[in-house]
């Protein structure tokens, strides 16, 4: 059934390489057009995967040297990521055909070319596919910009190639196949899964330098999940059982700290757009602390802790592409139109621009924990998997448990007041500017896309259990090895049949129950309300500014507690190193084959 | 005939809950009056309260959108769906399938953000203070109340509130130096609570929320009616977690409804009476002060969850 689902995923993916390659010669309407097509099939194509359960599919192209030909694989995980970055990317994509004013031909290009790569990578079979797809896709994000960007793009591919080489047994291609068919030597393991590990961080790290809403969504909607599938591709599923707990131990304590870091900037940034894109990379961390859970309780053969934390993660993943999605072409229709992406001068927006405030508060509502938004889904699911993990081990492996309890609610609190900050400051009150007073509504196509993509986070968000039933069971079945010991319901999320359970919707019902029997106290009161005009803290309004000081409103300042005064110890100051550069782009080359040079020794040494 | 019980000890305990709020505010500031040597305000004065600000014209400001009409409504909304959760003189109501810890805390979450986002939407300068202070201090108190709870759930092995109280009742819930580092950590927040004074100016109340500034008529009623029952529902979740005698069962009968009515009533008033002299012996806690103490509860409850599991771990 998925074979031709298979083929025509690939196909979709050279129709957005060609288009992205093809785009500065194609009208900018129709390339806009192209892509949100081919990105939106894509979507549909997915989906007869995962509804139907759909065992893993292959497909050999015939590209490569004997023996080294690219494989393309079609698996639960790959469906599940390439959906959502699919998703994402006809999202972008559309936004990009109606958004006013239209986007450069360039930000179609990475756009096109992004997908293609993320569609290659996440479809790969074999460790070249893998990194060629990644080359496109770091290519597309980060080629524009300056070199340390570069730099990192090329580090990417590189380190994964060289991961799966290391997971590939001696004598054999690096093809997935081979790799779980053999045993693997847990000391490649070992160095696989910090080559991985590293180059998640620099994925997730990377971000834009310049200012481009397209690249921060596509990091936020296509980047950041990619990171959690090469994780779980190479750490959870390759590597399988030989991924040592220490590996789980260090993937969990990075993750609670990202997760912490991220949202602690996020409630403190400047300007939207860095919020939004901090609360993004918020949850690539809880989604990397989820996997290194799930490894924890794979080696203490504890299926239901396992699913648990692999549920999240995988709600993590939604959460950030499609919220985080929501939120940053959110952020950008209200920057466009109100003239600034500051926070301090912008205000009052929710009266110009109803639809693009709400959809950002519903992109914020994902992204951060109340419930019943999806953070709040992740967040319990995490919990419950600390709750079901191993209490073996004593102290020692017990701390990290208790500091990512610690971390998820820090985290949690800090998401929370980010989403305030943002939706109090810029959303409501009064406008701080001229432009901002002036700022009109986007497009009635851009807010239909935000209308959408808003419907799909809170259903998301209310019904988790049916999401992951939908999307995300077959590949944690498909990584636990077998049923898995929670019960993931069609309505609820039920953690065994003795315990109850997160019940979304039923919550929802209370909260609208008890808030609309308390909007009806004003209306027993039958008393009319009496306006009072601006409310300047009982003073006149300022002479000149008859809708008061606007630069008295609170400017986002003052959200986060002051850090204690710790008396660090000074460190000496390190002389500083200046790397040599290189002469010439001829010395560029050399150094280059330098380095596939010193690859390959390392290769031979380590079989 | 179990499901009409259990249906009529959550509407029992709902109606409790909205009549014994504005009675414990009464109580408490009648207490603490007392105490100081001052004759005292009656203690039915907050209903008068509510009638009276029932009864005036609200007045709105301009500027406000529709976040300011429904803040309050949803605030109360979220604080009354808490306290629905939180079992205060029976266990195994209609709603506590729901009673999910997280869920508590988090409803709570909800009232905060809905006062925080209405006075920012004032657009006036205290009001807005008062939104970014209570943020500020709830970015260390939430994750610690948070904490508490996780410790207490991992303790009786489910987040789910009617469990764990049942478990704390047969003396399941070990170990017991746990329990009460974590009965410390709330205890503490409890105290922050009483003592913040969220309104932002030099003057205001200790109870003024960051909304109270705004509001008038019977958005400030039902503003004051929220601070009141979240104070209730903590006082209720704390007896409940770590008090839990007395308690009956939907399904024993009305008799064994009305003993553990009569014991919740004691519970309260020992609570009211215990916050009433500390808070008369030491004082409220000032401003300053108030983040070294609520980051003293969040390192309490941090180190309630690693004795939890460090125990769990050498068993």
């Amino acid at each position: 059934m998925s074979d031709p689902i298979l083929l025509f995923l690939a196909i979709d993916a050279v129709a957005l390489l060609l288009l992205g390659a093809c785009a500065a010669m194609l009208p900018l309407a129709g390339s806009t057009f192209l892509a949100t097509m081919f990105s939106g099939l894509g979507t549909l194509l997915c989906l007869p995967s995962l509804i139907l359960r759909a065992p893993e599919t292959t497909l050999d192209l015939p590209i490569g040297p004997p023996g080294l030909s690219l494989h393309l694989a079609l698996n639960p995980l790959s469906a599940f990521f390439l959906i959502i970055a699919f998703l994402a990317g006809t999202a972008i994509a559309a936004f990009q055909e109606t958004t006013i004013p239209m986007p450069r031909t360039a930000t179609v290009r990475i756009t096109a070319i992004c997908l293609s790569g993320t569609a290659l990578s996440l479809l790969a079979a074999d460790g070249v596919t893998l990194a060629i797809g990644l080359a496109i896709m770091c290519g597309a994000i980060y080629f524009p910009q300056s070199s340390r960007r570069i730099q990192i793009a090329a580090l990417v591919p590189f380190l994964l190639l060289t991961a799966t080489c290391l997971l590939t047994p001696s004598g054999f291609a690096p093809a997935f196949d081979a790799i779980r068919a053999a045993p693997v030597d847990p000391n490649h393991t070992s160095v696989a899964a910090a080559l991985t590990f590293a180059a998640v961080i620099a994925l997730n790290r990377g971000g834009s330098a310049e200012r481009c809403w397209t690249r921060d969504a596509l990091t936020a909607g296509v980047l950041i999940p990619s990171g959690s599938y090469l994780l779980l591709r190479l750490n959870a599923d390759l590597a399988g059982a030989a991924t040592q707990t220490g590996w789980g131990f260090v993937l969990l304590l990075a993750g609670g700290a990202i997760a912490v870091i991220e949202g602690w900037h996020a409630a403190r940034h400047p300007d939207i757009d860095g919020s939004v894109a901090c609360l993004a990379r918020r949850q690539g961390g809880l989604a990397m602390a989820g996997i290194g859970l799930a490894l924890i309780a794979r080696a203490a053969d504890l299926p239901a802790a396992e699913a648990f934390a692999l549920a999240a993660a995988f709600l993590s993943a939604v959460g950030g592409s499609v919220a985080g999605v929501l939120a940053s072409l959110s952020v950008h229709a209200i920057g466009a139109s109100a003239g600034t992406r500051r926070l301090s001068r912008l205000g009052g927006l929710i009266h110009a621009m109803p639809a693009s405030s709400a959809a950002l508060a519903a992109g914020l509502l994902g992204l951060s924990a109340v419930p019943p938004g999806l953070g709040f889904a992740s967040l319990w699911l995490m919990f419950e998997a600390i709750l079901s993990a191993p209490r073996t081990g004593g102290l020692l492996f017990q701390l990290p448990l208790a500091l990512i309890g610690a971390a998820l609610a820090l985290s949690a609190a800090l998401a929370t007041a980010a989403s305030v900050r943002l939706i109090g400051i810029a959303l409501l009150g009064r406008p701080r500017t001229p432009r901002g007073a002036g700022a009109r509504e986007t497009t009635s196509p851009s807010r239909t896309i935000l209308l959408i993509l808003a419907t799909l986070s809170v259903l998301v968000g209310v019904l988790p259990g049916p999401a992951l039933w939908l999307l995300g069971n077959p590949a944690i079945q498909a990584l636990t090895g077998g049923p898995p010991g929670a019960r993931i319901g069609l309505a609820l999320l039920v953690p065994s049949s003795a315990s109850p359970s997160y019940l979304a919707l039923p919550v929802l019902a209370l909260l609208a129950l008890t808030t609309g029997a308390a909007m009806l106290i004003p209306r027993w009161s039958r008393k009319e309300s009496k306006p009072a005009g601006l409310w300047a803290d009982g003073m006149a309004p300022p002479v000149g500014l008859p809708f008061g000081e606007p630069a008295a409103q609170s400017i986002g300042e003052g959200f986060l507690p002051p850090l204690p005064d710790l008396q660090l110890p000074v460190l000496p100051k390190l002389a500083k190193f200046a790397p040599p550069r290189a002469p010439s782009a001829t010395a560029g080359m050399w150094l280059i084959l330098a380095a596939f040079g010193l690859l390959l020794l390392v290769l031979a040494v380590t079989g | 005939m179990i499901i009409i019980e259990s249906l009529l000890t959550q509407i029992l305990h709902i109606g409790l809950m909205i009549v014994a709020a504005p009675t414990v505010a009464g109580a408490l500031d009648w207490l603490d009056a007392r105490l100081s040597g001052r004759s005292g305000p009656p203690i039915l004065s907050p209903w008068r309260d509510l009638v009276r600000l029932s009864r005036k014209t609200p007045a709105t400001v301009d500027s406000v959108s529709v976040m300011s009409q429904l803040a309050p409504s949803l605030g109360l909304g979220a604080t009354l769906s808490a306290a629905a959760l939180v079992p205060s003189f029976t266990l195994g109501m209609a709603l506590s399938p729901l009673a999910d810890v997280l869920v508590i805390v988090s409803l709570l979450t909800v009232a905060r953000i809905a006062a925080g986002l209405a006075a920012l939407d004032s657009g006036a300068a205290l009001p807005g203070l008062a939104a970014q202070t209570a943020s500020a201090r709830a970015v260390l108190a939430e994750p610690a109340l948070m904490l508490a709870v996780v410790t207490l759930a991992l303790i009786g092995g489910s987040f789910n509130l009617d469990l764990i109280i049942g478990q704390q009742r047969e003396g399941l819930l070990l170990p017991a130096a746990a329990s009460a580092v974590a009965l410390t950590a709330m205890l503490a927040l409890v105290f922050a609570e009483a003592s913040a004074p969220e309104g932002g100016a030099p003057g205001a109340s200790a109870t003024a929320g960051a909304l109270d500034q705004m509001a008038s008529g019977t958005d400030l009623a039902i503003s004051q009616m929220t601070g009141w029952l979240r104070r209730l529902v903590w006082i209720d979740l704390i007896g409940g977690l770590f008090l839990p005698v007395g308690m009956a069962n939907a399904d024993n009968g009305p008799l064994a409804w009305l003993i553990g009515l009569a014991v919740w009533g004691v519970k309260l008033g020992a609570f009211v009476l215990g916050l009433s002299t500390i808070q008369t012996m030491l004082g409220r806690v000032p401003r300053h002060g108030l983040h070294d103490l609520v980051g003293v509860a969040a390192l309490l409850a941090l180190l309630a969850t690693i004795m939890v599991l460090a125990s769990t771990g050498t068993a």
